[in-house]
């Protein structure tokens, strides 16, 4: 169980190097050849904001909501906190967790991330209820499930391999049994790789390049949306089932036309490329908009909603019953205000959106993201220390 | 196996989860001579054990520098006594000992406390720990440096008999 010298500044070398880097190519090598030294694909846990919002999607995500037990006051929740900080940074940094039953299954090297979210119980705890994050109404389309819903803190962990995921899960999970037992935990995956190798913005399961519209991290653009006063943000948790049966029986202009963009490339109906802006104006030869008027990428576009936007980063999932299979897509979106930018655009879609059709949301939930944490501080420690 | 202090430093910073009593050591300029960083530290809790009288502590130990540092002593106020054990064999068989001159911490290079091998034992509790509940606890170092933590208690199971060592009349 003791690592070897070796791992260990393995461990160290590899947490030195820091940033992510996506899309390791295989290289071939020569056998005479010496291998190049690994170049570290781990994500630095430490930093002003929670790393994974603004890194590359991971291939594999576990979602955790937790209801705080009622035992659980402002002191036992800093508590938690704390030692779940800690375990954040030895899983990304590939050691165990303190403590971990299972140490071998912690992995360097997988991109891991974990984000941690407090829902609004944790700001009545914190006596800041007005601060927490807003709560959604129910939506004329929505079918919630309360199995799927709400939840008093939220546990988001990626990597690029699944048994990491699970283990780092099942981690977080332990170490909050003395305060926090789960409500509902949903896992699902992204390809953000394409087949050469270079990151691409990823499918769901309805074959559409989704993801497009997104504001580009690191733009002015990212920052006004995303990120609050305070270094944090807001994550809205949608589980939204997508009915594949009566999608597969459109035709592919029919499907296209529901979302406003080509099914290859994700081009708008109006362009060539992914990243073509939108022509709203453009009509065919019948004088039709070639973006229908109910087309998904219209309504939900930010020249549509006074300029409103979004940073939508999901997952897609399947949800297995005997023989039967759910398929959906984990809606996740990020914004400084969940009131002041999402609502607003759920209120649209939900009143005329074309994909409403085949679309059934099923869970809803709400959280706030904190800042990140330095060495020696930990999550939440502004609100709750 | 030579090895980049500077770079572990930055590498490794105390991550635990200090109450702004334990003092975040700043990345180390190479003429300095660096503390030991403190990681992974957590104490098994005796909750629902054999023996709600003793536990231990475990952790991971990085000595950044060029000089070797030995961790000398532990103090815990929600223990009567605290050693620095190791597991060694007698007889045949694996048993639990004060370590004699303590736990070093070879330059350049970690010491790891870890069930089953070298750990901080916490002796004549003065009440049970749960899993959930926080311990000061104190080290000192030979080279003179006091490291104050706040340690997590988590529940484990594994080697358990280790840190319960069976009655010798059994
Ligand atoms: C029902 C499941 C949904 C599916 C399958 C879906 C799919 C898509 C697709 C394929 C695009 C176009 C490519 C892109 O820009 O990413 C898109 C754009 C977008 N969607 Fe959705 N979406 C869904 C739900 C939602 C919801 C619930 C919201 C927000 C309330 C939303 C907001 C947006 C926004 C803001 C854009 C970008 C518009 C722009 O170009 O600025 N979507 N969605």
């Amino acid at each position: 169980m003791k690592p070897s010298r070796r791992q260990l500044f393995g461990y160290a070398g590899a947490a030195a190097a820091g940033a992510a880097v996506t899309g390791g190519a295989v290289v071939a090598l020569d056998k005479d050849t010496p291998a190049p030294a690994p170049v570290s694909r781990n994500i630095d846990p430490y930093g002003d904001r929670q790393p994974a919002i603004t890194a590359p999607s991971p291939r594999h995500g576990e979602l955790v909501a937790f209801n705080l037990l009622p035992g659980t006051d402002k002191a036992a929740l800093a508590r938690l906190l704390r030692l779940w900080s800690a375990d954040v940074v030895a899983l990304g940094n590939g050691r165990p967790a303190p403590g971990d039953t299972a140490p071998e299954l912690a992995t360097a090297n997988v991109a891991l991330t974990t984000t941690v979210g407090f829902g609004p119980k944790v700001f009545e705890l914190a006596g800041q209820k007005q601060a927490g994050p807003d709560e959604l109404p129910v939506m004329r389309h929505d079918r919630l499930q309360d199995g799927w819903s709400g939840g008093d803190l939220l546990i988001l962990v990626g990597a690029d391999d699944e048994l990491s995921v699970v283990h780092a899960v099942r981690r977080f999970v332990a170490d909050a049994r003395p305060f926090a037992t789960p409500a509902w935990r949903q896992s699902g995956f992204w390809n953000g790789t394409g087949p050469d190798g270079k990151p691409v913005t990823g499918r769901n399961l309805f074959g559409q390049v989704d993801g497009t519209g997104n504001p580009a991290v690191g733009t002015p653009e990212f920052d006004a949306t995303v990120w609050a006063a305070d270094g944090g943000t807001t994550l809205v948790v949608r589980r939204i089932k997508l009915n594949l049966d009566t999608w597969d029986e459109l035709t592919r202009s029919e499907q296209e036309r529901a979302i406003g963009r080509k099914l290859s490339t994700g081009a708008p109906l109006t362009g060539t490329a992914e990243h073509d802006e939108l022509d709203l104006e453009a009509r065919d030869a019948d004088g039709r908009p070639m973006i229908a008027a109910n087309a998904h990428a219209r309504l939900s576009h930010h020249s549509e909603n006074d300029g409103r936007r979004i940073f939508r980063k999901g997952l897609n999932y399947v949800h297995d019953t005997g023989t039967t299979r759910e398929s959906g897509l984990i809606f996740l979106s990020y914004q400084a205000d969940i009131t002041g930018q999402f609502f607003p655009l759920l209120a649209r879609l939900d009143a005329a959106d074309a994909l409403n059709e085949w679309t059934t949301t099923i869970g809803s939930a709400v959280f706030a993201i904190p800042p990140g944490f330095q060495p020696g501080g930990w999550i939440g420690q502004k609100l709750l220390g | 196996m030579k090895l980049l202090a500077a770079t572990i430093a930055v590498a490794l910073p105390v991550l635990l989860s200090s109450c702004g009593t334990a003092e975040a050591p700043k990345p180390v300029a190479a003429a300095q001579t660096p503390r030991v960083l403190i990681e992974d530290a957590w104490v098994r809790a005796t909750v629902g054990t054999k023996d709600t009288t003793m536990t231990a502590a475990f952790m991971a130990l990085t000595n950044p520098g060029n000089a070797d540092i030995k961790l000398i002593s532990a103090t815990s106020p929600v223990a009567g006594m605290v050693q620095l054990h190791e597991m060694a064999m007698k007889d045949g068989k694996m048993v639990m000992q004060e370590k004699a001159g303590g736990v070093s911490v070879p330059a350049a290079s970690h010491a790891h406390l870890s069930p089953g091998g070298d750990h901080i034992m916490l002796m004549d509790l003065k009440k049970p720990l749960k899993p959930g509940d926080e311990v000061p606890l104190t080290l000192k170092f030979s080279d003179n440096t006091t490291h104050d933590l706040t340690v997590p208690v988590k529940a484990f199971t594994e080697e358990e008999e280790h840190y319960h060592p069976t009655p010798t009349a059994k």
